[in-house]
């Protein structure tokens, strides 16, 4: 064992020093860059403010008056929420879409209606409909996630070969089994990929119809920052919706990375030995 | 003694399980003529393969026979019953290996099973027996992304006796493969075939190929596609690399080029 410890150890440690030291590097200097312009008033630190400051508004919101918590929850919950709506409702028609040739050609103009239609412009009637509360803002959101997930369930589910049709049919597949077998297996990597856009335009909605009526909410925290010119404030909050958008994705980048399995190197290893492991218990059962 | 180790002569006798009554195959409204009455009788345990350039109508004779498509006229006679649609006797194996990604290898082997009915122990114990016949025990376990090419196509070969099916249908089944894993893989499949005592229908456009493997070679001719002679190949087996060098061979390699070329 011993001698394993060192490259193991060693491997890290190149990674560190070869690709996250030169981005923190550059990263310090711009920051200081922009610190720097601002104390020679070349930058106006009242509109822009600078990142020190920018780092303590951080530090009250989420540390000392600790404000920022109940409206990153509600925020948070709206996206997903509006996210799990849309994101259905998208794969339900997809998957009858992929069925029946006749739902396709009957659904595909409203879905291609809705989506040249700018989602956000339906703030207002969507507000006028559920009202002031999380009900608009999940709405919102549910209705702009739902093109891009549908567009890529239902490509992912259209994409056939040939050959493989004719084995199943060879093999005397029925359809169920060949939609069940081969063609969802196959879409879920289109599928997977429709819902990271879905999940970052989910995320959208849910601020925006925040900014147009709304108690609560990041959104809301922010209009007032800005409205009461506190940019640094303003700014500490839109990087929450930085963090709930990079927590969002990643959630989803975990699933994809658990689900599709396939041609990911390091997965395929471990998904292997996993499948051995059941192999053997069935085997000596 | 194998099947495919006995003579040529007792074969010739054994029972058609495979014939063509003047099938003919017309595309696009009938103004495509892609198989123009083929007939033919193959008997029980014999390797034919069909050799042409492409468009000559060997893949669309394949799928015919597996029943994946259906005759314009005449029909295809399996084991005496006319062929209406894919059925458990026959099958099939592709160019592309067609495994599914997100299964291991035995997990691809047992799809025939699977798609069948309930999947028992000894179908998986017959499925590992068959990865260890096509050399791939060791392999059982990995993933399509992991295999290379032959492999694959062992796994699909593995795949196709798995089906327990008498007639295998081979659709240029090493064609994507380079040369040296090819000449490896058809002799391994002779080896196997032999051991199953199957009738095998093999599709190719590499004429030496076809000799080397076969008992007899349909030589196929396009616009329209049909069998323009069929040659009988008496060398003995078990066949051996050697033998492509021998007088007899090339007499057969030139015979079916001089059918190809007198278009």
């Amino acid at each position: 064992m011993a001698e394993h410890d060192l490259p193991q150890r060693s491997t890290p440690r190149s990674y560190w020093a070869l690709s996250v030291l030169p981005h923190l590097v550059l990263f310090g200097a711009l920051m200081a860059l922009w610190e720097g312009l601002s104390i020679i008033n070349v930058i106006d630190s009242i509109m822009v403010p600078r990142p020190s400051e920018i780092v303590s508004a951080i530090w009250r919101l989420y540390v000392t008056e600790r404000i920022i918590y109940p409206h990153f929850v509600v925020t948070f919950t709206e996206a997903v929420t509006g996210f799990a709506i849309g994101a259905t409702i998208a794969v339900v028609l997809a998957v009858a879409s992929s069925l029946s040739d006749v739902f396709q050609r009957y659904v595909s103009p409203y879905a291609i209606v809705l989506n040249v239609t700018p989602g956000i412009a339906l703030t207002p009637i969507i507000i006028a409909w559920f009202g002031y509360g999380m009900g608009s803002k999940i709405a919102l959101a549910a209705v702009i996630c739902f093109f891009p997930i549908y567009v890529n369930a239902l490509t992912g589910l259209l994409q056939t070969d040939e050959d493989r049709e004719d084995l199943f049919r060879s093999l005397g597949g029925t359809k169920v089994q060949v939609f069940f077998k081969l063609r969802v297996p196959s879409s879920l990597p289109m599928v997977f990929a429709g819902m990271k856009i879905g999940l970052t335009t989910a995320l959208i909605g849910a601020v925006v119809a925040e900014f147009a009526q709304a108690t609560e909410g990041v959104g809301v925290l922010m209009g007032r920052f800005s409205f009461q010119l506190q940019m640094a404030a303003s700014i500490a909050t839109l990087l929450s919706m930085t963090a709930i958008g990079l927590l969002l994705f990643y959630a989803m980048e975990f699933l994809d990375n658990r689900i599709v399995f396939w041609g990911r190197e390091n997965r395929m290893a471990r998904v292997s030995r996993a499948r051995a492991k059941a192999w053997q218990r069935i085997m000596h059962k | 003694m194998t099947a495919a180790q006995a003579d040529a002569e007792p074969r010739r006798a054994a029972p058609t399980v495979v014939a063509g009554d003047a099938i003919v195959k017309t595309f696009a409204n009938g103004s495509v003529t892609a198989l123009d009455r083929a007939s033919f009788d193959i008997p029980k345990g014999a390797f034919v393969s069909l050799v042409g350039p492409s468009g000559c109508g060997k893949s669309t004779l394949l799928r015919l026979i597996a029943g994946l498509i259906a005759p314009s006229q005449g029909a295809a006679i399996v084991h005496g019953r006319e062929v209406t649609g894919p059925r458990p006797d026959i099958a099939m194996m592709f160019q592309k290996a067609t495994l599914l990604e997100w299964r291991t290898s035995l997990e691809n082997v047992l799809l025939p099973t699977e798609l069948s009915g309930t999947v028992t122990k000894a179908d998986r114990a017959r499925a590992l027996d068959l990865l260890n016949l096509v050399g791939l025990k060791d392999f059982a376990f990995a993933f399509p992304a992991q295999l290379s090419g032959g492999m694959q196509q062992r796994v699909a070969l593995a795949r196709l006796l798995q089906t327990g099916a008498d007639i295998l249908l081979l659709d240029e089944p090493f064609g994507a493969l380079d040369e040296f894993t090819r000449e490896h893989l058809n002799l391994e499949l002779l080896r196997i075939v032999g051991e199953f005592g199957a009738t095998t229908i093999f599709v190719t456009h590499n004429i030496n190929e076809a000799i080397f493997l076969s008992d007899q070679v349909f030589v196929m001719t396009p616009r329209p596609g049909k069998i323009a002679k069929i040659v009988d190949i008496n060398l003995p087996r078990p066949r051996t690399l050697a033998m492509q060098l021998t007088p007899e061979f090339n007499a057969l390699a030139e015979d079916v080029r001089a059918t190809l070329g007198a278009l």
